[in-house]
């Protein structure tokens, strides 16, 4: 192995176990360790968009829409039926897949700003229907996870957030894991020839609907789980948090770019940073302007974009190479 | 003779508010065809539009439909300055730059207004607002037209007209539509490209203003009506085809039309439904004719 292949793992590894000890030094109910949650919970998001929007280069602005299907498939189910959301969760999955499938009838052809509009156009569909399917959803005013602690784990509800922390590093680990698989196959290599030019990797035999096709159903498949989860840690939610363009689609997509688009450490930069800053701003600015932490938010993203539209990661990747020519000389 | 009745008004209110919406998306339109950039943020004009016809109103006694020119200007010279600043930058970068650095406008523009401005709603009275002309009458059947609809409708073809008078008919205009068609080919003409780009943003978004102003007698402003209405330019825009002025005032009277129809057997909710359906089936189903600009 050389050098770099063994930092490669080790890498990684050192910042998963870090990760694991973490928490033990933290109050196992207290503001940081759910901070530390979001921020694990919004690195998976981001690495489930990662897959279409960073290798891909199809940017989807609809992804709230898998993520609120499996919020509300597993909670409704939970709440009516009293199913398990260990298996409400499947169903999301399902769901999302199926609305995957449809929408990509429409839109997979589309390139670029067509597909960013076409797929924004999708979240907010979902939206709707959340809000005016009220017999179902419970409309505008939300719905709420039934609280079950006495049934452990089969209800997913914990009475500490350790255990929440332990699950969210375990989804961020096995999706990033999906990524890296992803990344390193042959399907991660025609969806980077679709990234370059797809009317050349046509040429060269890339059946270009069908791959991005898998991408997106991979993508909303994790994205819904991602969804369950995050129903299950905050209890309540409504269909424009939960379907929001800025509070997921863009946060997702906002995640990967800062950190950088199509590699696997992106969206872990991308949420370490942004996570935590909007949790500082939130709770030292608090409600005192509304629209602050949004508007913060907004110029951020375009900050980003002049600054550096590669992402963090190739900040570091510059530093580092100038290093090793220094060593080098 | 009462459906009669119910059909022709259904088609009139149809094509005053489809009027209103051909103006708010000329300027989208004029931004796509000149710049091939898809401002995400491009609605968010029409509610600054409507909070500086308010502002006119409101503290200098100015009809929202005079204080139209007064968005339109404020707001030209206020696009010109982003358009120099934020997007130039991204003109020839790739389009996830482009769509992020729009959409990050969007943001800053909805929220700075929330803090400036507040969430309360703000409108307007004029005395033409409870007023209407009967066009037609039969027995005790009418058709009607509120004068607020009218009058917007009259300065939305005003403004659409002089757009469509300024590209088509002028020097300045062929500089703009030569830059839109081939930018080095303009430039090696003389043409200052640089000055099209931004004189076409600064256009773009302040024909949208002038549109948010002249709505204000019966559309209540607040910082976040301009998402409510940027499906509906963008579903305009691309049913006329993107970059098209002509296109983007059939395409509103279409959109216009198709909902005062739908209004008559929907629900409000549903209505908006079937605005996000017909636009991505419009972008699925014409990709081609939404890129595809005629080249002569």
């Amino acid at each position: 192995m050389t050098r770099a292949e063994t930092l490669s793992i080790a890498l990684p590894a050192l910042v998963v176990l870090a990760l694991i000890i973490a928490p033990l030094g933290l109050d196992p109910y207290g503001y940081t360790l759910r901070i530390l949650c979001l921020m694990l919970l919004f690195c998976a998001m981001g690495q489930a968009w990662n897959i279409v929007g960073g290798l891909a280069n199809q940017i989807s602005l609809g992804h709230a829409a898998y993520f609120g299907i499996g919020a509300y498939s597993s909670t409704i189910l939970f709440g009516s039926f009293g199913l398990s959301p260990l298996i409400g969760v499947f169903v999301g999955m399902a769901l999302a897949a199926l609305f995957a499938l449809v929408l990509s009838l429409p839109t997979l052809r589309l390139k670029g700003h067509y597909f960013a509009l076409a797929t924004l156009a999708a979240g907010e569909v979902a939206r709707v229907v959340a809000n005016s399917w009220t017999s179902l959803t419970g409309g505008p005013v939300g719905i709420s996870v039934p609280y079950r602690p006495d049934a452990g784990f089969w209800a997913l509800q914990f009475q500490t957030v350790l255990p929440n922390y332990y699950l969210f590093l375990g989804a961020m680990v096995l999706v990033s894991l999906v990524f890296w698989r992803v990344q390193t196959s042959a399907f991660g290599y025609r969806l980077r020839a679709i990234k370059e030019n797809e009317t050349a990797a046509e040429v060269i035999g890339v059946n270009t609907y069908r791959v991005k096709l898998h991408a997106s159903l991979l993508s909303a498949v994790l994205t819904a789980m991602l969804g369950t989860l995050y129903a299950q840690f905050q209890f309540f939610f409504d269909p424009d948090t939960i379907f929001g363009v800025a509070t997921i689609s863009v946060k997702m997509a906002l995640i990967v770019i800062l950190g950088g688009a199509g590699r696997l450490y992106g969206p872990w930069i991308g949420a370490a940073v942004i996570i935590p800053l909007e949790e500082m701003a939130n709770s030292y600015l608090g409600n005192s302007i509304a629209g602050l932490s949004q508007f913060a938010y907004g110029v951020l993203l375009i900050v980003v974009i002049l600054l550096n539209p590669r992402g963090l990661i190739s900040l570091f990747e510059s530093l580092r190479d100038r290093l090793k020519r220094r060593q080098r000389a | 003779m009462e459906y009669l009745i119910i059909l022709l008004q259904t088609l009139l209110d149809g094509i005053m508010i489809g009027g209103v919406y051909a103006v708010l998306a000329i300027g989208l339109s004029l931004v796509f065809g000149v710049m091939h950039i898809v401002n995400f943020a491009h609605a968010e004009f029409m509610m600054i539009g409507m909070f500086i016809g308010w502002a006119c109103w409101h503290f200098l006694g100015l009809d929202p439909m005079l204080g139209a020119f007064i968005a339109l200007a404020v707001t030209f010279g206020f696009g010109m300055v982003l358009q120099r600043v934020l997007i130039r930058p991204v003109l020839g970068a790739p389009q996830v730059a482009q769509i992020f650095l729009t959409v990050g406008m969007l943001f800053a523009l909805e929220n700075a207004a929330l803090m400036i401005m507040g969430a309360e709603y703000r409108s307007v009275t004029t005395p033409y607002q409870t007023q209407s002309l009967t066009l037609f009458s039969h027995g005790a059947e009418r058709v009607l037209v509120g004068m607020d609809k009218l009058y917007a409708f009259l300065m939305a073809l005003l403004s659409g007209s002089a757009v469509w008078l300024f590209l088509n008919k002028t020097r300045f205009g062929a500089a703009m539509r030569a830059t839109s068609q081939d930018p080095m080919a303009a430039k090696l003409m003389g043409v200052n490209t640089d000055l099209m780009y931004a004189v076409a943003f600064g256009l773009g978004v302040g024909t949208t203003a002038f549109g948010g102003s002249v709505v204000l007698p019966y559309i209540t402003a607040s910082p976040a009506v301009g998402s409510g209405y940027a499906v509906l330019m963008f579903t305009v825009v691309v049913l006329g085809g993107l970059g098209s002025v002509t296109g983007a005032i059939i395409g509103g009277i279409a959109v216009g039309i198709i909902q005062s129809f739908s209004a008559l057997f929907m629900p409000i909710q549903l209505q908006n439904l079937a605005l996000f359906v017909v636009f991505i089936l419009v972008l699925a189903l014409r990709p081609e004719g939404i890129v595809a600009r005629r080249r002569s």
